[in-house]
């Protein structure tokens, strides 16, 4: 097959993806494992890119980068880890490393054999123009329509939107001081907003 | 372009090192952050077989966007159930996961 | 395959779902507005609430349409039919019921984000058992699911409610993710997302068999966590002791509810039998493979979680274990529904859990209400507790014949059902295995009934029963007594419809 730049771009995203990957799950100090999973995840990113899915590129960067990443690194600040705990890693390590290697394996027999049945590739084809053609122009706005369409995806948007209230509702809760639960009348609770928010979420 | 199969080869290494420090690591955010990785493999599959079985169907791409809510509400669950426990216990717990031996 | 358009019809089967959202905004803004003495009637909002949605299910106005054609809805997101029904009257009336026993715990009951997050639980669990597409499967399992990490969690002052919210919620996490790969696979192989276009995808084409069978185990896993099967269990004791009671009830009756329901569905919709797909001549059968799954799970879980119960003097690792070897009998029920066309299989595994879900109910009752007075989770400290409460005892004993399966509680014709339906898909072996399990399990519950009449207490201060729990208890007691006995044929005839409504594939 032809070695395009393509390609070049996708072993540098990928090296750079799994290279942090394992940076993530061996380093000691956590607050590090997290500046490697944010640029794990921009790997991913790159690589949403490459197919194509620039909008889901995009949803990586504000979404997993902007706002997981930066909770977990705040999580970790708040949690201040005890360094006499020395050991990373518990006493089940190696058969860790079997179970991980075993999937891997596994994963990769099926990849395999697959190729030819699902008729789109086989081990060394190569994509061809026409192939990259055949993401519609329309991709984008069908995304947005699919989501509210009642012949598509409008349920579990809705109820995608409910889990979140009720996750964020239970988290500011489970975390927050005493103080707060113990409420008087002349001060509204913060879940004031996120009700009033709501109502009009799921009247629809 | 490339082929179907290193994305798909990219995934099952992703996710396969997010196994191991799912089953390996002691700390709790450390197990979270392994779990964050094995989600961003299920989404390089998914919009890879969105881009090479069915591009002309978004549901590809909309299944992949609801994995993104569900991992940021996990994220923000589980980080707010490990923050509740170490306020009461000064951080042993959260230190000394084991999910093999549960 | 037709998606139905029909507006009317998409409204009515999500109609539970919209009035629980209702439920739940109500529930947080009355919290938000009521003194705080009056906050506790929330309780009783949130659970009649619940249990009036439930009782909607039997109004024939909104029963699901007879034509095929028009049960999917919301573009094949979900199936409303008779299935769908039966499991989320399960889940509703469970959710409905934990409300009420959640009354009495302290630093619980006058909660109204604890009430509205038990019923978006509750949303998610009846979301699961409609489920027809990967997309609305994997929504209503994490809505389901992530709420209830919280609700485990939700003591924060005790360090066991804490832990076991953090340890389900790692499990969970980690399960689900391996689930979502083997979902990921799915839509791989075929490009679709609804369930029944995807089984029929999987069956004509020729795929491999190694790699559908790879997708598979992998989805197993998740269920085999969500239903805590043998080797999928290992939270289960910790989280059972360590979550409030309340929630321990929810999670042993509705998640688990919902996750057969959806089980059911999966596996037949997914993989189905060559014969269900008729006027296709070469198809692929990936049925032999999940049955023989199904099989060995059962057999291991149902003989480990026995063989473990007896050993427990924790009474809620107890009814842990107890609920594990529990699940191994339903999934007796799952094997058979492979080979039997004639839906008894599917039909045992409704009417068991449905009787399941009272029964459970019923007995962690009667456990906070015993600890609130003493203190203890220990089983010897059961000790002559029918004498400190004649009706909390005979609670407790209806609750553990129905477990053991002794007439006249329902436990006795569920299982009885599972093990016909198991001899009748040439299962007989396992129908065996499964009575011999039985009789291990007469042994622990019966030592249960023998130390509340029998040995002494430590005090004779008799219990009160608050009026919740009177409802509570009442209603769950009075459900498992009718099932055993007047109300078994309804039943049956309703899960039995039910479940041929699963054997037909859209």
């Amino acid at each position: 097959m032809d070695i395009t730049i393509q390609h070049g771009v996708f072993v540098i995203f990928t090296l750079v993806t799994l290279g942090s990957a394992l940076l993530v799950v061996t380093v000691r100090n956590l607050f590090h494992a997290a500046l490697y999973l944010m640029l794990c995840l921009f790997g991913v990113a790159g690589l949403f890119a490459l197919l194509t899915a620039p909008l889901l590129a995009g949803f990586q960067v504000v979404i997993y980068i902007g706002a997981i990443a930066i909770l977990i690194i705040f999580a970790i600040m708040l949690t201040p880890q005890v360094t006499r705990v020395i050991k990373t890693t518990n006493a089940q390590w190696p058969v860790a490393i079997v179970v991980a290697v075993l999937f891997f394996v596994m994963i990769l027999s099926v990849v395999s054999p697959l190729m030819d049945e699902l008729g789109v590739d086989d081990w060394n084809a190569d994509f061809t123009q026409e192939d990259a053609d055949r993401v519609p122009d329309s991709t984008l706005t069908d995304f947005g329509e699919s989501l509210v369409s009642r012949d598509r995806f409008v349920l579990p948007f809705e109820i995608a939107s409910i889990m979140l209230m009720a996750a964020l509702i239970g988290a500011v809760l489970v975390v927050s001081p005493d103080a707060i639960l113990r409420r008087d009348e002349s001060q509204p609770p913060p879940s004031d907003t996120s009700v009033s928010a709501d109502t009009g979420a799921s009247g629809d | 372009m490339v082929p179907l199969w290193m994305y798909l080869v990219v995934a099952a290494a992703l996710f396969s090192t997010g196994l191991y420090g799912v089953l390996a690591r002691r700390n709790a955010i450390a197990i979270l952050m392994s779990i964050e990785l094995m989600l961003n493999a299920v989404n390089i599959n998914l919009v890879a077989f969105w881009r090479y079985q069915k591009p002309g169907d978004v549901s590809g791409q909309v299944f992949a966007a609801f994995v993104f809510v569900v991992a940021a509400a996990e994220a923000a669950v589980g980080l707010a159930l490990i923050i509740a426990i170490y306020r009461r216990r000064q951080s042993v717990i959260a230190e000394d996961m084991n999910l093999m031996k549960w | 395959m037709n998606f139905s358009t029909d507006v009317q019809a998409s409204v009515v089967a999500v109609l539970p779902e919209i009035l629980m959202t209702v439920l739940a905004v109500v529930v947080l803004g009355l919290d938000v507005l009521w003194p705080g003495e009056r906050r506790r009637d929330l309780g009783y909002l949130a659970g009649f609430g619940l249990l009036a949605i439930a009782g909607m299910i039997w109004l024939p106005g909104l029963a699901p349409q007879k034509e095929l054609s028009g049960q999917l809805v919301f573009g094949g997101m979900v199936r409303h039919d008779e299935l769908a029904e039966i499991f989320r009257a399960m889940v509703i009336v469970a959710g409905g019921l934990s409300c009420l026993i959640s009354m009495g715990v302290p630093r619980l009951r006058d909660r109204g984000d604890y009430y509205a997050l038990v019923i978006v639980s509750v949303i998610g669990a009846s979301l699961m058992s409609a489920a027809a597409d990967l997309i609305m499967v994997f929504i209503a399992l994490e809505t389901a699911s992530i709420t209830l990490y919280l609700l485990a969690g939700y003591l924060r002052d005790d360090d066991r409610s804490a832990e076991a919210g953090l340890k389900y919620f790692l499990f969970g996490a980690f399960a689900s993710a391996i689930m979502l790969y083997g979902l990921s696979l799915l839509y791989g192989f075929t490009g679709e997302t609804n369930l029944y276009k995807l089984g029929r995808a999987l069956a004509a084409g020729d795929l491999n068999d190694a790699p559908v069978l790879i997708a598979m185990m992998l989805i197993v896993v998740g269920f085999g966590f969500k239903i805590s099967a043998v080797p999928f269990h290992f939270w289960t004791p910790d989280v059972y002791e360590g979550a409030p009671t309340p929630i321990t009830s929810l999670l042993s009756t509705a998640s688990k509810a919902a996750s057969f329901g959806l089980l059911l569905r999966f596996l037949l919709a997914v993989f189905p039998p060559p014969d269900l797909l008729d006027a296709v001549e070469s198809v692929t059968d990936y049925s032999e493979y999940w049955v023989q799954l199904v099989v060995v799970m059962s057999v291991v879980t149902m003989s480990l979680g026995n063989l473990l119960a007896l050993v427990q003097t924790n009474i809620k690792r107890l009814l842990a274990y107890s609920s594990i070897a529990q699940a191994g009998y339903m999934l007796i029920g799952v094997a058979a529904i492979a080979t039997d066309r004639s839906a008894d299989g599917a039909a045992a595994v409704a009417f068991y859990m449905f009787m399941y879900v009272l029964t459970n109910t019923l007995a962690f009752g009667v456990v906070i209400i015993f600890s609130n007075a003493t203190g203890s989770d220990q089983i010897s400290d059961l000790g002559g507790l029918s004498r400190r409460n004649r009706w909390l005892g005979l609670a407790m004993t209806l609750a553990l014949l129905s477990l053991a399966g002794i007439p006249p509680a329902a436990g006795f014709i569920g299982k009885f059902l599972v093990f016909r339906a198991a001899v009748d898909a040439n299962l007989t072996w396992l129908a065996l295995v499964g009575v011999i399990n039985v009789i291990i399990g007469l042994y622990y519950y019966l030592v249960i009934v023998k130390v509340m009449y029998m040995n002494d207490s430590p005090d004779d201060q008799p219990i009160t029963v608050s009026t919740p729990y009177g409802w509570a208890l009442g209603i769950s007691a009075a459900g498992v007594l009718l099932l055993g006995t007047l109300l078994v044929s309804p039943l049956i005839n309703w899960a039995t419809d039910a479940a041929q409504s699963l054997y037909v594939l859209l």
